[in-house]
């Protein structure tokens, strides 16, 4: 019976020790891996990312997919980065612009990002495309309207520069100083999981997105608006996308169309490490907290200790393919 | 148990991967300072040059440690955190977008951890912003008025090069991608370099093929989709462009007894030189990824050791206390050899 427990223990916290061991791992090879300096740039670099995958985790657990997420942030990162550029640069998006208060393009950037979730939403509610295709389709679609914005006169595709202080603060800046400092994004991160995890478990929109992910025909059969849901669902992901491209355009002082490329099958992937079920109705917030985590220490640890960018991505991608298989083995067992 | 040893065997195979695979950085004697190299993205064929080049000059000057940005800001600002962390005692950063040198120099200023930025110039009020900023690059503009002079020196020593006869030269441009300050800067200097040489030019088509082979490719073959043998002459913002347009121009029967029209990039990359001596490719200009990861690595050697720079210690120019500009050069068959 004992041995049971430990194995049962081990297969319910697989991620939890995984991240365990590759910390260990990397700290053995090099020492100096464990300090306040490296913890700080792990949850830096995780902070953006956990609010993607936040989004994309929604998503996940209603059985759908989003394709579009890497995009959306590339949009928004564009469209805050293009107001708020400081009044003298040389070549602003928009010449003859005010200085706005700083949360005015932030929440025209969430909103829009809220506008395009719930556009696919609608696609995949209203017109039942599935959603790898609805959201393949808008990828490309919200990828030319950035474009499109990004090309305008005068800017002409240049890459957006000058932002402001006071915007790039939220993205660089910390409470506190020195050591013991606090990067702003990262509290942020922390509050948007928060407030995930409250949907998720405290409200009804999150007992119905599990309970379509679930099963969408027996949710219908108990009386759950599905396609309001859904919409809902999409729409705030959307936000959440919206949210991470302001946080990008403040963290790197700067926007391009290209912001965001591919962003999506990053927390897809930090997603179903995290045990987010790809056929719905299965996730956490720690759990996807934890896959983001993973990814970054892979991609800054595996950096620190100087493993070829290559050999990176074959392990990023046994990690991927083991954790699922080992996710489906948890549940195969279970039935 | 068997759940228990696939735990075991994921973890002894991640340990071993991370022990066997790590890059040998070399351990190198302390005098040796180190640079955090983030190039823009390593599948990129002109940085691959400059990449080698830097890890080639670094023997014996520096231990450098090289990362891919991936083509991402937000992944190369992690990256030069992650350096910074580690107090590297300098910085070369081949920027994925140039507006963003400004916060990188800014975090480099804190740590007082001098930088060198690569082949992306940053605008000239960042590189205003601290003494300890470098830039070692080409004049982008120097590289496109030296295509112009190739398909100047074709057209003029080949009359039959006006195809239609109308003393016109017919071209088309294949752009690198769109707001990168090389691309329009090649393709306004080099149009600019024919004009200069007193022939009338036409532009046919211009696109954007994001300095990509299969790019340049399909816009050419669109471009002879198009207008076909009209095109006199095809100016491409780099090699890989070229190349494309080049198996583009062979699918239509071009280069097959005297169905010719001039290509024409810049870079001089091997698979360039390769078509050089093929006699598909009339010319590239050589940006010379050598002697850039050459001057970007002394240079870092030499900040991170806290050393003056001079044109005597780096062994290059240094204009305006700041600047390391690297010559570009004409590359034709004849002279091949040099780009090698």
């Amino acid at each position: 019976m004992n041995t049971r427990r430990i194995q049962d223990m081990i297969t319910q916290n697989a991620i939890y020790i995984v991240l365990v061991v590759l910390i260990i791992g990397i700290a053995i090879y090099d020492p100096s891996f464990i300090g306040i300096n490296a913890l700080r740039d792990v949850l830096n670099q995780s902070a953006t990312r956990t609010i993607i995958a936040l989004g994309v985790a929604f998503i996940l657990i209603t059985g759908g997919t989003d394709l579009s997420a890497g995009r959306m942030v590339g949009l928004t990162a564009v469209i805050s980065a293009s107001m708020l550029q400081i009044q003298d640069y040389p070549r602003r998006f928009f010449p003859g612009l005010v200085e706005l208060p700083v949360f005015v393009p932030i929440l025209l950037a969430i909103a829009v990002g809220f506008l395009f979730g719930m556009i696919n939403g609608l696609i995949v509610s209203k017109f039942k495309v599935p959603p790898f295709i609805a959201t393949l389709g808008t990828m490309v679609i919200i990828y030319g309207v950035n474009s499109l914005y990004f090309d305008m006169d005068p800017n002409q595709s240049q890459p957006i520069g000058g932002l402001r202080a006071d915007f790039t603060q939220w993205g660089s800046g910390s409470i506190g100083s020195g050591q013991y400092s606090i990067p702003y994004i990262v509290i942020i991160a922390i509050v948007v999981s928060v407030l995930v995890w409250v949907i998720f478990n405290k409200t009804r929109l999150g007992k119905n997105m599990y309970a379509i992910g679930g099963n969408e025909q027996a949710a219908k059969v108990s009386g759950i608006n599905v396609s309001r849901n859904l919409i809902w669902i999409y729409s705030i992901a959307g936000a959440l996308y919206g949210l991470a491209g302001v946080l990008e355009a403040a963290r790197t002082g700067g926007a391009t169309n290209n912001y965001g490329n591919m962003y999506e099958l990053d927390a897809i992937a930090a997603c179903v490490v995290g045990g987010v079920s790809t056929t719905g109705g299965i996730g956490t917030v720690p759990g996807v907290l934890t896959g983001v985590l993973i990814f970054t220490v892979i991609n800054y640890g595996l950096t620190f200790i100087g493993v070829s960018p290559n050999w990176q991505l074959i392990i990023k991608g046994i990690i991927i393919v083991a954790a699922v298989a080992f996710d489906m083995r948890k549940y195969a067992a279970k039935k | 148990m068997k759940k228990l040893s696939m735990v075991v065997l994921a973890t002894t195979v991640l340990g071993a991967a991370l022990a066997g695979c790590s890059s040998s950085g070399g351990s190198g004697s302390s005098a040796e300072p180190s640079v955090g190299v983030a190039i823009y993205k390593f599948d990129d064929t002109f940085m691959t040059g400059v990449r080698n080049s830097i890890e080639k000059n670094a023997n014996g000057i520096a231990k450098t440690e090289i990362v891919d940005s991936q083509n991402s800001q937000p992944t190369q600002n992690d990256k030069v955190d992650l350096f910074l962390t580690k107090s590297t005692k300098a910085l070369i950063i081949n920027p994925v977008d140039r507006t963003a040198a400004g916060v990188i120099i800014d975090k480099a200023k804190a740590k007082d951890t001098p930088v060198v930025f690569l082949n992306r110039e940053p605008l000239p009020e960042d590189m205003k912003k601290w003494e300890k900023v470098y830039y070692v690059g080409a004049k982008a503009e120097e590289s496109g008025t030296l295509e112009g002079g190739l398909v100047v020196d074709y057209w003029k020593a080949h009359p039959e090069a006006d195809k239609n006869k109308d003393g016109v030269l017919q071209y088309v441009m294949l752009k690198g991608e769109q707001g990168h300050q090389d691309a329009e800067l090649r393709t306004k200097y080099s149009i600019q370099a024919v004009e200069e040489a007193g022939i009338k030019v036409e532009k046919l088509a211009e696109d954007n093929a994001n300095w990509d082979r299969v790019k340049g490719q399909e816009k050419m073959a669109a471009f002879l989709a198009a207008h076909g043998d009209k095109i006199e002459a095809v100016f491409a913002n780099n090699d890989d462009m070229a190349l494309g347009a080049i198996e583009a121009l062979k699918a239509a029967g071009y280069f097959k007894g005297d169905k010719y029209v001039p290509v024409v990039g810049v870079d001089a990359t091997a698979p360039a030189l390769q078509a050089l001596g093929d006699g598909t490719l009339l010319g590239t200009v050589l940006n010379d990824a050598n002697n850039q990861g050459k001057a970007a690595i002394k240079l870092a050697s030499l900040l991170g050791q806290g050393k003056e720079i001079t044109k005597d210690s780096v062994g290059f120019d240094v204009t305006d206390k700041q600047y390391i500009w690297i010559p570009y050069k004409k590359i034709t068959k004849e002279n091949m050899k040099d780009a090698q």
